[in-house]
């Protein structure tokens, strides 16, 4: 069946798609910081003790304590590019969610699972022996709903697909058709460790500038991990280049150049920041792997769409303004950001106090 | 007609989404209520200086926080996934009316986490005043949070003069906005003592605990006259024809207003019950069967709300299965498989009746109809009554049976359905 005449409908967004892509990207970068942090911290504290014993318990308990607050985030902050997502390519994201539909709903209960591992392992005391299993079960089901994500992406940019749904009409596609597939998720999984390396690190370097007199141990294996996921991470990379379309990087249309010189920049901002974290440098090698992160978003915004241009491209989206609510939004928004930061505030000046 | 249909039988017919979005409007109800508690508890423990009632504040918090931040944000994620599985086409329609609504309120829910990891955490850290201002921060929130939702829930059993202009705030502040608000936030302190009961019952110091259940009776009783009213001014502000479908020409809505109404009693006697002195176990037992009364009671009037809609998905505007209420003449002249994208069989031949009936049964009954499922189970409707009775019922569809929407396709594919019907499912 021609794959045309099963894209649904769009319906009529009520602001420039400019804006909606803004808020897209914007939220997808943090959501993936987020879930890089959350899922790499939990993917070292469960995976060191293997070969380094129990020394590194003290590192757990701190990762077993924030685990939960970077679970939350990055949900919480997974809603927002979901919203926009659904704003901008709805007729494609519900379709290809209704093709994995029995999968796609099983993330709320795998996330409900893994949560509460979560907690437990954040209360139990003693951190071995059985209480693996706790961060093991919730790392498991957080790589299984990361690998359904990437499976619903997949889909959706792949209309040519969607006709295996006359043969299963009951929610079970898997579209491992895509031969990017496979490498796409395991550079976002090892893009996560590498992350969550330098997370690690940072961590306990913002404690010992506010005093703090262990840590350097910890920064050090952060960096590590850093370093390593991230060599690792360039061979899942060019697996995942190797496994594009080439229209994708074709320099002659101008999201294959835009495409190209996103790639180019996150290795080029990517290598000095391996380069610092070895040098014992976090910050800088902090801000350096953000601007990767960022990138690496932006090329991915603009694979999407190379993906989908045979069937649609932004401005094809009927429009009829209504910006009312819009700047609404934007106040609501400046309010929360400055609740936010005076809270923050408040307490990072409470705890001097307290120290 | 848009998307493809999830085929899914046993779960279908409101199962599914209605067991999520129960549990999970009652969580996020507390989510606001709870809020409230946790502020004028602690307020008053500061004021009498009791430490006992601050560290029962503590205590509360966690259940607290362990129940709305995990269970209740992620059944709420739940319930989007559902629904945009179960209805994409509403969804999106939700969704791109109100996307700044629903981002406004991603805003709040960012702010409602942020305070109460540091509510939880900072009892000793902060002093009291910066302490209680987190607490009226995370209410101020929640409340605003269900300011929001709240707008894009009632807009769909009356979007009011949206369906005309299409404008955002008449589909947002629509009819029934201010008294589903007033309903929805008293009932959400409501639900606030129910839960006190449950974590007081626990408490081992006898006096304390019997402080604290009176004090819970009082979150139940007092907004319960209140809740009373605002249940009244909401029925009052339906639009006429809504009212009359809901109250007198849908008997299977008729239990669930029985249970509403038989519910409310029941909620005020173990109020005054809870505020006698018992033995912690008993007192336990009866907080948890006053959580599943109020369960049962928010059950019975989301299964009103949501009912009541019937046909439509978004009232006035879409039914159920997706087709809008302006194209429907349309339809049924070019026929629903011609229309529908998500179509194997678009041309019927004899060799395809079965599955043609099929697609068509998909398109337009499965919104509403499970298969051998718990609700509205076709398998069951099929069977009361004869074949030949069929042709009478699909002709009532949208006028006698107010229920459910006309019949959209052509004659042609109305036999083919009943056909379908006779054979397949009337098994
Ligand atoms: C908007 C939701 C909705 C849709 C769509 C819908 N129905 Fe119904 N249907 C109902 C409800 C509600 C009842 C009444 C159930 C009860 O009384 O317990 C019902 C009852 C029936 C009955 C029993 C007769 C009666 O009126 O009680 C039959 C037969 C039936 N439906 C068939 C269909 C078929 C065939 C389709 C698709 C063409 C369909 N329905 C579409 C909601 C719907």
């Amino acid at each position: 069946m021609d794959a045309v005449s099963l894209i649904p409908a769009p319906d009529a967004i009520p602001v420039h798609w400019f804006w909606l892509h803004l808020l897209l990207t914007l939220t997808t970068f943090l959501h993936f910081v987020a879930m890089n942090i959350m899922l790499g911290t939990g993917f070292i504290a469960f995976s060191t003790p293997f070969w380094r014993g129990n020394d590194v318990l003290p590192l757990n308990s701190h990762i077993a304590k924030v685990l939960p607050y970077s679970i939350a985030f990055t949900i919480n902050l997974g809603v927002a590019p979901l919203l926009f997502l659904q704003v901008l390519y709805g007729q494609f994201l519900y379709t290809s969610s209704i093709l994995m539909a029995t999968y796609w709903l099983s993330i709320v209960g795998l996330l409900i699972i893994s949560y509460y591992a979560a907690y437990i392992y954040r209360l139990v005391d003693e951190k071995t022996g059985l209480a693996r299993l706790y961060i093991g079960a919730s790392i498991l089901l957080l790589l299984v709903v990361s690998f359904l994500f990437s499976n619903n992406i997949s889909i959706m940019q792949m209309p040519e697909v969607w006709s295996t749904y006359f043969s299963d009409r009951t929610g079970w596609l898997l579209n491992f058709s895509d031969a990017a597939l496979v490498p796409r998720y395991l550079h976002f999984i090892a893009s996560a460790i590498a992350i969550g390396g330098l997370a690690i690190a940072l961590y306990f370097e913002i404690r010992q500038r506010r005093g703090a007199k262990d840590g350097d141990e910890w920064i050090k294996l952060g960096c590590n991990w850093f370093t390593g996921a991230t060599i690792i991470n360039f061979g899942f990379g060019f697996w995942f280049l190797g496994a594009l379309p080439t229209v994708a990087y074709d320099p002659a249309t101008i999201g294959g150049k835009i495409f190209f010189i996103l790639v180019v920049g996150s290795v080029a901002t990517i290598i000095p920041a391996v380069a610092s974290a070895q040098t014992g440098r976090i910050i800088p090698a902090t801000a350096w792997a953000l601007g990767t992160v960022l990138l690496m978003t932006l090329a991915r915004d603009v694979l999407r769409l190379t993906y989908l241009k045979p069937y649609f491209s932004l401005p094809d989206l009927p429009y009829v303004p209504q910006y009312s609510s819009f700047v609404v939004f934007l106040l609501a928004f400046a309010g929360g950001i400055f609740l936010v930061g005076w809270m923050l505030k408040t307490v990072w000046n409470a705890k001097k106090e307290v120290a | 007609m848009n998307y493809p249909v999830w085929q899914l039988e046993f779960l279908g017919g409101g199962f599914l989404i209605a067991v999520i979005a129960i549990i999970h409007v009652y969580i996020a109800q507390f989510a606001v209520g709870g809020g409230l508690f946790l502020v004028l508890t602690e307020h008053l423990g500061r004021r009498n200086n009791d430490p006992g009632i601050i560290d029962y504040v503590r205590r509360h918090t966690k259940f607290f926080l362990l129940l709305t931040m995990v269970f209740g944000a992620l059944t709420g994620v739940g319930i989007w996934f559902t629904i945009s599985l179960l209805n994409p086409s509403a969804t999106s329609v939700l969704i791109h009316t109100f996307v700044f609504a629903w981002s406004t309120e991603w805003t709040f829910f960012v702010v409602e986490i942020v305070s109460l990891f540091i509510y939880y955490y900072t009892f000793d850290t902060l002093s009291e005043r910066k302490h209680l201002i987190m607490g009226w921060i995370y209410f101020g929130a929640a409340w605003m949070s269900l300011f929001v939702i709240n707008g894009i829930i009632d807009f769909m059993l009356t979007p009011g003069a949206w369906v005309e202009n299409n404008n955002f705030w008449s589909g947002f502040f629509n009819p029934t906005f201010w008294p589903a608000l007033f309903f929805r936030t008293f009932f959400s302190i409501m639900i606030a003592g129910l839960f006190g009961f449950l974590t007081a019952s626990f408490l081992k110091d006898k006096k304390l605990r019997t402080t604290m259940l009176r004090y819970s009776a009082k979150w139940l009783l007092v907004p319960f006259v209140l809740f009373l009213a605002a249940s009244w001014w909401y029925r009052a502000s339906l639009p006429p024809h809504i009212e009359e479908i809901i109250f007198q020409k849908m008997p299977q809505l008729r239990p669930f207003i029985t249970l509403f109404m038989a519910c409310s009693p029941l909620l005020i006697l173990g109020g005054l019950i809870m505020a006698i002195r018992m033995p912690s176990g008993l007192s336990r037992s009866m907080a948890a069967v006053m959580l599943l009364i109020g369960l049962m009671y928010f059950g019975a009037f989301e299964f009103l709300r949501e009912g009541g809609r019937r046909p439509y998905i978004i009232y006035d505007y879409m039914y159920s299965n997706t087709i809008l209420k302006k194209d429907l003449d349309q339809v049924a002249e070019a026929g629903v498989l011609q229309q529908a994208k998500w179509i194997e069989h678009k041309r019927i031949t004899p060799d395809n009746l079965g599955a043609a009936g099929r697609e068509l049964f998909n398109v337009l009954c499965l919104s509403c109809h499970s298969i051998g499922g718990p609700l509205n189970d076709i398998r069951q409707q099929v069977r009361m009554s004869s074949p030949e009775e069929l042709n009478l019922i699909f002709a009532t569809m949208g006028k006698e049976r107010p229920y459910m929407p006309p019949f959209a396709g052509n004659e042609f594919e109305k036999q083919v359905l009943i056909k379908f019907l006779n054979t397949n499912i009337r098994r």
